[in-house]
C-alpha cells in the first residue's frame, strides 16, 4: 500500500485552514454585526461588553457544537459506508438515532428538564446500539448484510413508536419535538462532550485506517489478508455508534453530513481511509458551522433550521463532484 | 458538603432579605411568576422584551408598553406592537437580538418558548418572568405583577380589576341561564378542541354553557368528526386561520342531523378574541355569550 501522497497532504491542510476558517466566519457573523476588527478587540479581552457576551456565551459554543457535531456525523457516516460496504450507509443507517429519538421524545412528552432529554437521547442511542448487536450476531457468521438488514428493520420498528408518541403528544410540546427531529444546534448546551469524543476516536481510527482500506474490499478478502474482520467490525461498529449518539446527544438528528460528506471527499480524494477519515470530520464540522451560521443570519432574527442549509449547500456540490467524476 | 449546604440554607434567607428589607433608596420589586420562581428587580424594568404575542399585548395592557423594547413574529396587538424590534419567532429565538437589545427582563412562555433558550438566557442573568395564564384570575394576576414589575401599578390595577369585574356580571347574568352543550373547534385539519382545564372552557362556562369534550385528558386534543357527531352538541363555536374566516364551519353542513346545523347554530369568533389569554378575552367571551344567547332564543 504506498504512502500517503503529497496530494492528500495539502487536502487535509487545506480543509484544516477551511475549518478554521468556518469558526472565524461563525464568530463574526450574527444578527448583531461585528467588523473583523471588532471580533479581535472581543477576543483580547478589549472592547464592548456586549461583543464579548455574544461571542463567549453564544456564537463560540454555538460554532463548536455545530463544528463538532458535522465531525462527529461525517466520521461515523464514512465508518459506516466501509463496514457496511453501501453508499446508501449514513449514521442514523442502523436506527442510532431512532433510539435517541424514542428516549429524547419520551422524555420530553413527560415533561422532564432539558438535561433529561440529552440524557434520555443518549441512553437509547445506546440501547438500539446494543439491540442491533445482539440480534446480528445470530447464530450464523457475521455479515454487513446480516447487520445492515437486523439495523434497519429496528430503525423502522423506533420509526413507528416516534410516530406513535407524535401522534399522542400534546399540541404544545410537538414543536420542540419536531424540532429535535430535524436537529437544531440552538438546542445544543455545551460543545465538551462532543469534542471529548470526536478527538480521541480520530486518533484512534488513524492506525485502522490501513486494515479499514482492506475490510472496504471486502471481508473475503479481508480476512484472507490477515486482517481478524470480526472483532475489527465490531470495533468499527461501536466506534460509529459512539459517535452518532454523542452527534444526536448535542443537537438532535441533523441529517444529510453523514451520507454527503464522505462521498464527496471520495469523489475528489480516492478511497484511501486513512485521508478520508480525517478528511471527513474536517469537512463534515466545516460544512454544518457554515450552515448554521447562514441558518441564524439569513433571515434574521428569524431562525431557519440548519439541515435546510446544509442540504441547499451539499446539494448542489454533490451533484457536480458526481457529474464531473469519471 | 457543608459548605454547599450552609449556602443552600443561606441562599433563600438571602434573597427573602434582599426582597423584603432592601435598603434606603433602593426600591427593590419581587413577584412570583407563573412557574412559582421569585423574580426580583433592583429597580422598575425600563427595557422589556416579551416573547409571546400574548405576553406584548398583555405588557401594554398593564401599562408597560412604553418598556417593551423587543418582541417575536405575530406580535400584532396593540397596533404599536407591530413596529417593535423582532427577536425571532416564539418557537426559534435569535438570542444575539435579544442580548443586543440590553434587556432588563423577559417574559417567556413555557409551553411555546424552547427552554434550553430560556435557560441560557436566564444563565446569561438575564431576569426572566415565565408566564403561563391558564385561568381568568390568572389574567388579572398577571397584569398586576407585570404592573409591579414595570412600576405602572396603577394602570395594571385598573386593568386587573376591569377584567374582574367585567367578567363578574357575565358571571352573574348566566348564572341561572339554561346550559347549551357547546362543541370548540380550536383547528380545522386534524380537528382539535379543548378540555375543561383550557381558559376557552372557562369562558364557555362562564356564558353557561358546556365543553362537550371537557372531560377528556388532555388540555388540547385531536378528534374525529364522528365524535362530534356522536356528542350532537347544540352549538359549534369555531376559530379560524383570520380573524374574519369561518370557513371551518362550512364541512359541518354536510351533516343535517346535528342539532346545530339544524338550527343555524354555528358560530366564527375570532380566533385573537378567544385563544390568546390576554384581557381582549373579555370582548371575545361576550361575543361568546350572545352566541349562546341566540341558540337559547332558537330553541
Amino acid at each position: 500500500m504506498p504512502v500517503i501522497s503529497a496530494r492528500s497532504v495539502t487536502a487535509l491542510l487545506l480543509l484544516t485552514a477551511l475549518g478554521g476558517l468556518s469558526l472565524l466566519l461563525a464568530m463574526t457573523l450574527g444578527s448583531v454585526s461585528m467588523g473583523l476588527e471588532a471580533w479581535w478587540r472581543a477576543m483580547t479581552g478589549t472592547g464592548d461588553p456586549l461583543f464579548r457576551e455574544l461571542i463567549f456565551s453564544l456564537r463560540a459554543p454555538r460554532a463548536l457544537a455545530a463544528f463538532a457535531t458535522g465531525g462527529l456525523l461525517a466520521l461515523a457516516g464514512a465508518l459506516m459506508q466501509v463496514l457496511l460496504r453501501n453508499p446508501l450507509a449514513d449514521p442514523y443507517v442502523l436506527g442510532i438515532s431512532g433510539g435517541a429519538a424514542v428516549g429524547a421524545l419520551a422524555s420530553m412528552l413527560l415533561g422532564l428538564g432539558t438535561a433529561m432529554v440529552s440524557g434520555s437521547a443518549f441512553a437509547g442511542a445506546l440501547l438500539s446500539t446494543l439491540l442491533v448487536f445482539g440480534l446480528a450476531q445470530g447464530r450464523g457468521s457475521w455479515t454487513p448484510t446480516r447487520l445492515l438488514l437486523t439495523g434497519v428493520v429496528i430503525a423502522a420498528g423506533w420509526g413507528a413508536v416516534i410516530t406513535f408518541m407524535l401522534s399522542l403528544s400534546p399540541a404544545d410540546r410537538l414543536p420542540g419535538m419536531l424540532y429535535w427531529l430535524m436537529g437544531d444546534l440552538s438546542y445544543a448546551r455545551s460543545p465538551w462532550l462532543a469534542w471529548w469524543v470526536l478527538v480521541p476516536v480520530l486518533v484512534l481510527t488513524v492506525p485502522l485506517g490501513r486494515s479499514l482500506n482492506v475490510l472496504a474490499r471486502g471481508p473475503l478478502q479481508a480476512a484472507a489478508l490477515g486482517v481478524a474482520v470480526k472483532p475489527l467490525a465490531w470495533l468499527v461498529y461501536g466506534l460509529a455508534s459512539i459517535l452518532t449518539a454523542v452527534a444526536v446527544t448535542t443537537a438532535g438528528s441533523v441529517g444529510f453530513v453523514g451520507l454527503i460528506v464522505p462521498h464527496m471527499l471520495r469523489l475528489v480524494l480516492g478511497n484511501d481511509q486513512r485521508v478520508i477519515l480525517p478528511a471527513s470530520a474536517l469537512a463534515g464540522g466545516a460544512l454544518l458551522t457554515v450552515a448554521d451560521t447562514l441558518a441564524r443570519t439569513l433571515l434574521a432574527p428569524e431562525q431557519l433550521p440548519v439541515g435546510v442549509i446544509t442540504a441547499l449547500l451539499g446539494v448542489p456540490t454533490f451533484l457536480f463532484l458526481l457529474y464531473r467524476s469519471r | 458538603m457543608p459548605f454547599a449546604r450552609l449556602r443552600n440554607c443561606l441562599l433563600p434567607v438571602l434573597t427573602l432579605a434582599l426582597c423584603l428589607g432592601s435598603g434606603p433608596g433602593r426600591a427593590a420589586v419581587c413577584v412570583s411568576d407563573d412557574a412559582d420562581r421569585q423574580v426580583c428587580l433592583d429597580q422598575p424594568a425600563s427595557r422589556i422584551i416579551a416573547l409571546s404575542p400574548g405576553a406584548t399585548e398583555l405588557l401594554f395592557a398593564a401599562g408597560a408598553g412604553e418598556q417593551v423594547v423587543g418582541a417575536v413574529s405575530f406580535s400584532d396587538y396593540p397596533p404599536a406592537a407591530k413596529q417593535l424590534p423582532r427577536v425571532g419567532s416564539y418557537k426559534r429565538l435569535d438570542l444575539e437580538a435579544v442580548l443586543a437589545l440590553a434587556p432588563d427582563l423577559v417574559i417567556a412562555w413555557s409551553s411555546g418558548n424552547p427552554m434550553e433558550q430560556v435557560e441560557r438566557l436566564q444563565a446569561l442573568g438575564v431576569p426572566v418572568y415565565i408566564s403561563e395564564p391558564r385561568r381568568f384570575e390568572e389574567i388579572s394576576t398577571t397584569l398586576e405583577r407585570l404592573a409591579i414589575l414595570a412600576g405602572t401599578e396603577a394602570v395594571g390595577q385598573g386593568a386587573a380589576d376591569a377584567l374582574r369585574s367585567g367578567l363578574e356580571s357575565l358571571r352573574q347574568r348566566y348564572a341561572e341561564a339554561a346550559p347549551v352543550t357547546v362543541f370548540y373547534q380550536v383547528w380545522e385539519e386534524p380537528l382539535m378542541t379543548i378540555n375543561n382545564a383550557h381558559l376557552i372552557s372557562e369562558a364557555i362556562r362562564v356564558c353557561g354553557g358546556v365543553n362537550v369534550f371537557g372531560e377528556l385528558g388532555a388540555l388540547a386534543l385531536k378528534i374525529s368528526r364522528e365524535a362530534v357527531l356522536a356528542k350532537d352538541p347544540e352549538a359549534i363555536i369555531a376559530g379560524g386561520m383570520g380573524e374574519e374566516d369561518p370557513a371551518w364551519l362550512d364541512p359541518w353542513k354536510q351533516f343535517p342531523s346535528l342539532r346545530a346545523v339544524k338550527h343555524d347554530n354555528l358560530f366564527f369568533v375570532a380566533p385573537s378574541s378567544l385563544q390568546r389569554p390576554t384581557p381582549k378575552m373579555l370582548a371575545g367571551t361576550r361575543t361568546l355569550c350572545t352566541h349562546l344567547d341566540t341558540v337559547r332564543a332558537r330553541d
